[in-house]
């Protein structure tokens, strides 16, 4: 979830990343990234010779700007854009994961080696890492971020799951000052732990180990103090007006320094001269990130160039040029530039919502009209129309772009619900439905046996759903009409009802209680125009999307099954266990898949390098260079 | 008119403490109440206690009131727990770019509308006023986003005569000396603007045309530029100053489509995105400017009738 908190996760957790928006919102996570994703397609930029130094002008996503720069963020503030397009970029995470177009753990520019695990004890070695004012990236640093979620995780971290890290962390000791060493509570999956729990640590400078300007502390060594300087330090991280010239932020170990801030939301970045990781010789020396009022804008600027021209925009999905059958991306409208699509490593979906208190709740929880109903969603119809060819199809609960080991050979084979509305009718007229294209669907034949509705539905009842969504994204709102336009094939009433990103937010998340306490809420399905980003949670196990009682499990979905399974995916390090897990799941579609749209259409200058995309969305400008 | 200008102040520092109750009650109404709408979020022991100080929370309402209004009156506006900025921040940095907007694009079209009015109206009906009555359909009609994108098609994509984008640089001198930038958003809501002031010019002086004191003025031996000049011109004055003042919401308000397509951010894209954030104290603080700029501008044009008709001040006196 955490990153996801973008996409989703605990109200307060969105309301910050906005952000959205998202696309708001949010829309927000998804275009960010955009210079992670651009990789040069043997280019011209590939051919020519390389040059050190330059200015990169970046575009920050419509309406988002990146507005806390502390990397133990709070619910509030817990985005995608604070982490990769400002916190990253200063302060690197112990374990890096994107490699080249995969999820993958990357060794190199990890801080740390690997790793190493007997039994339950975890051992951490930490490379020859240093921060900018000189002292070395060590143990203690580990410590200072492991001993914050210990005191504060449960309150204010944003990325914290009941029961998960650090929960099932019995001690963490420092063994060297290179050396940390955990015992964890149970027989996790290496592969689990180092992916969705290690994978959130960032190590904190000792710069920070205080709870005023000239009062230091020591939540280095004692648990007890932490509250006190995270108060201290998340009241200095919210101001961004203080950023540059605050002593605090300016100790990093990433490869770049924070040197101009205004208040519309520019950022400019400085390489750090005493950055201590892998630079290649040539590279760029200054990185602005620019801030914009509306994809329109951007693209505006995209295409004009002018006074302060692009290197690295995106193209808003209404512009995006249809590709060519095989092709990743049509002829790209803006002249010089590289286009390139970018995939998020996640899935996106519409939740039920399973809610015992619900008027439909009954009809919502039989499994064969969550499968008709996915036979009325034509992926491929919204892929060609509202997204403009770009789009992957979705399978199941385990991210289909890219291709990784964790899809199951079942899930490789495509689709299992492709649009049928034949089928889809089959499926409700062989269960007592009277299918009714002309009025509303109704259930003629209630009881629970063969042929029968199923329990909790009574005779009459009609197939009628009501769905939430967030406005302001055009190819959802167009794959939203045309789900309520084949359902209604059907005599399926979907009725749609348009919110803010921010509301239809604060209606999923609480608005229909908690799994102990329900209360009921005006929505059968939701759609706040994403989905779900298995990031900083890499190994995608569901574990925090689809288990009984899990925070992010929105529709308040329950299947023991289900939790067996996804219990048997964090002990297991096979992959055995992940594919039976999604092949079950896949067949309950506890959320109606739709396709996963592009985070973005990334342009960069024909002229700049900007290497491989990363699915996880973080970026390395400080690999980016010009060529001549 | 010393008595009419007091009255007339009187009761705009009367109108102007009914927009800061309306605002302050505003907090209360809001889903929630005060707490979440101000900080929209879990409450930090710091935020409370910020809270508590600049809105005196958990005492009377009147001392509440009092409370905030006297954070107002030494400019405190609150603070944006969404953009981690003051509002009196965010009030420095959009007014004067939405300011350079609209006050420029409103100045110029004054500056065009009312002379074409005139000319209009002295040749009613000619091939000039048609043209010219032709146009101000199409610009009255014609959506900004439209207009904007147009022009951005033809002078910055293709022709790269003007900025695709808004001035970016900070403050009003940074803002109106980047006349390449501002051309366009400057352009897009000034013919928009033209057309609806130069139909009021029009038939105001149609209208002054009718009247005896012009037939009196002609009878006199005055050539037509001196009757448009000196007895049409003033008297059509009164309508456009009644337009001017309906126009200051929406000069201090700003405008959302244009900012929004020329990358602007001034008042109305911050108040279009607190709104879509929960973002009250934004919300509330930039109303509450809007409200006393609105308020005061309606004082100046009345006091600009007053001048311009004797009959204004006498009549009310």
């Amino acid at each position: 979830m955490r990153r996801a908190s973008q996409r989703h996760g605990s109200a307060g957790r969105i309301r910050g990343s906005r952000p959205g928006a998202a696309c708001g919102g949010i829309l927000a996570l998804v275009l960010v990234a955009a210079a992670c994703s651009t990789a040069v397609t043997g280019s011209a930029a590939s051919a020519r010779t390389p040059v050190s130094g330059g200015i990169v002008t970046y575009a920050l996503p419509a309406n988002t700007t990146p507005n806390y720069i502390f990397p133990f963020t709070s619910g509030a503030y817990f985005s995608q854009v604070n982490e990769n397009q400002l916190q990253f970029l200063l302060y690197r995470p112990l374990y890096w994961y994107g490699e080249g177009k995969l999820p993958y753990l990357n060794t190199q520019l990890s801080l740390a080696y690997p790793p190493v695990y007997h039994d339950q004890v975890v051992t951490i070695r930490l490379k020859p890492y240093r921060w900018s004012d000189g002292e070395p990236v060590d143990a203690n640093d580990v410590l200072f971020w492991m001993h914050m979620l210990q005191a504060v995780g449960a309150t204010d971290y944003g990325a914290y799951v009941r029961g998960e890290f650090p929960d099932n962390v019995q001690s963490v000791r420092k063994v060297s000052s290179t050396e940390v060493q955990m015992v964890i509570k149970g027989p996790y999956s290496r592969i689990w732990f180092t992916y969705n729990e290690l994978s959130q640590i960032t190590p904190m400078p000792k710069a920070w180990d205080r709870t005023g300007p000239n009062t230091p502390s020591d939540c280095t060594d004692q648990v007890s103090d932490c509250a006190a300087v995270f108060s201290y330090l998340n009241g200095q991280a919210a101001n961004p007006e203080t950023w540059v010239s605050s002593p605090l932020w300016r100790v990093v170990d990433g490869p770049w320094r924070l040197t101009g801030y205004n208040s519309e939301g520019k950022l400019t970045f400085q390489l750090n001269a005493k950055y201590s990781g892998p630079l290649p010789k040539d590279h760029i020396s200054e990185f602005q990130e620019l801030p914009f009022t509306s994809e329109e804008a951007e693209y505006n600027v995209l295409q004009a160039g002018g006074g302060q021209p692009l290197d690295v925009g995106y193209l808003p999905t209404v512009d995006a040029p249809v590709p060519p059958p095989g092709a990743p991306v049509g002829q790209n409208p803006v002249a010089g530039y590289q286009l390139q699509a970018l995939y998020e490593w996640g899935i996106s979906y519409i939740p039920y919502n399973f809610n015992p208190a619900d008027a439909q709740a009954g009809v919502v929880r039989q499994q064969y009209i969550r499968q008709a109903l996915q036979l009325l969603v034509n992926q491929a119809a919204v892929i060609q129309g509202p997204l403009h060819g770009y789009g992957q199809v979705s399978t199941g609960p385990v991210g289909d772009s890219p291709r990784t080991s964790y899809l199951s050979p079942k899930s490789k084979q495509g689709d299992p619900f492709p649009y049928n509305p034949a089928q889809a009718r089959s499926l409700l007229s062989s269960h007592g439905w009277n299918v009714d294209p002309a009025g509303v669907t109704s259930c003629e034949s209630p009881g629970r046996g063969p042929g029968e509705c199923g329990p909790g539905i009574r005779a009459g009842t009609q197939l009628s759903l009501k769905l939430v969504y967030a406005t302001g994204n055009a190819w959802v709102e167009s794959a939203l009409l045309q789900l309520k336009s084949n359902a209604s094939q059907l005599g399926i009433d979907i009725s749609l009802t348009g919110k803010t990103f921010d509301d239809v937010l604060a209606e999923v998340f609480g608005g229909c209680g908690t799994p102990t306490a329900f209360k009921v809420c005006p929505w059968q399905l939701a759609d706040w125009g994403q989905g779900w980003s298995y990031v900083p949670d890499f190994l995608p196990t569901g574990d925090e999307l689809f288990k009984t009682g899990a925070a992010s499990n929105i529709g308040q979905y329950s299947n023991h099954t289900n939790d067996a399974l996804i219990a048997d995916t964090l002990r297991s390090s096979s992959l055995r266990a992940m594919w039976t897990w999604q092949d079950y799941l896949t067949q309950q579609l506890p959320v109606m898949l739709q396709p996963l749209a592009p985070a973005a259409l990334v342009e960069s200058i024909g002229t700049l390098h900007i290497g491989v995309q990363s699915p996880t969305l973080v970026m390395t400008p400080e690999d980016w260079y010009y060529v001549r | 008119m010393i008595a009419y200008l007091v009255r007339r102040i009187a009761q705009a520092a009367a109108a102007l403490a009914g927009v800061s109750m309306i605002v302050f009650a505003s907090f209360w109404l809001l889903p929630g109440g005060p707490r979440s709408a101000i900080l929209g979020g879990p409450l930090s022991a710091g935020r409370l206690s910020a809270l508590r100080r600049d809105y005196g929370l958990g005492r009377p309402v009147v001392v509440q009131y009092l409370s905030w209004l006297g954070q107002v009156l030494h400019g405190n506006l609150g603070f944006s727990y969404v953009r981690g900025q003051s509002v009196g921040s965010l009030l420095a940095s959009s007014l004067p770019r939405t300011l350079a907007l609209t006050l420029t694009a409103t100045v110029i079209a004054a500056a065009v509308a009312i002379p074409a009015g005139l000319a209009q109206a002295a040749r009613r009906d000619s091939l000039t006023d048609r043209v010219l009555r032709g146009l101000s359909y199409v610009g009255y009609g014609m959506p900004s986003f439209l207009l904007g994108s147009i022009l951005i098609l033809v002078f910055a994509v293709r022709l790269h005569i003007f900025g695709a984008e808004g001035p970016q640089a900070p403050g009003i001198a940074g803002v109106l000396t980047d006349w390449q930038d501002l051309t366009l958003p400057v352009l897009t809501l000034t013919v928009l603007t033209v057309a609806l002031f130069a139909r009021y010019v029009r038939s105001s002086a149609l209208e002054s045309l009718a009247q005896d004191y012009v037939r009196t003025a002609r009878g006199a031996g005055a050539d037509s530029r001196q009757v448009l000049t000196r007895h049409v011109l003033p008297n059509s004055l009164i309508p456009v100053l009644t337009l001017a003042g309906l126009s200051l919401p929406r000069i201090l308000g700003g405008a959302l489509v244009v900012e929004s397509l020329f990358n602007i951010q001034g008042m109305g894209w911050q108040i279009w995105q607190a709104a879509q954030r929960h973002d009250f104290p934004v919300l509330l603080g930039f109303t509450l400017v809007i409200g006393a700029g609105t308020v005061a501008g309606s004082l100046l044009a009345d006091l600009g009738y007053a001048i311009a008709d004797p009959r204004v001040r006498y009549t009310r006196s």
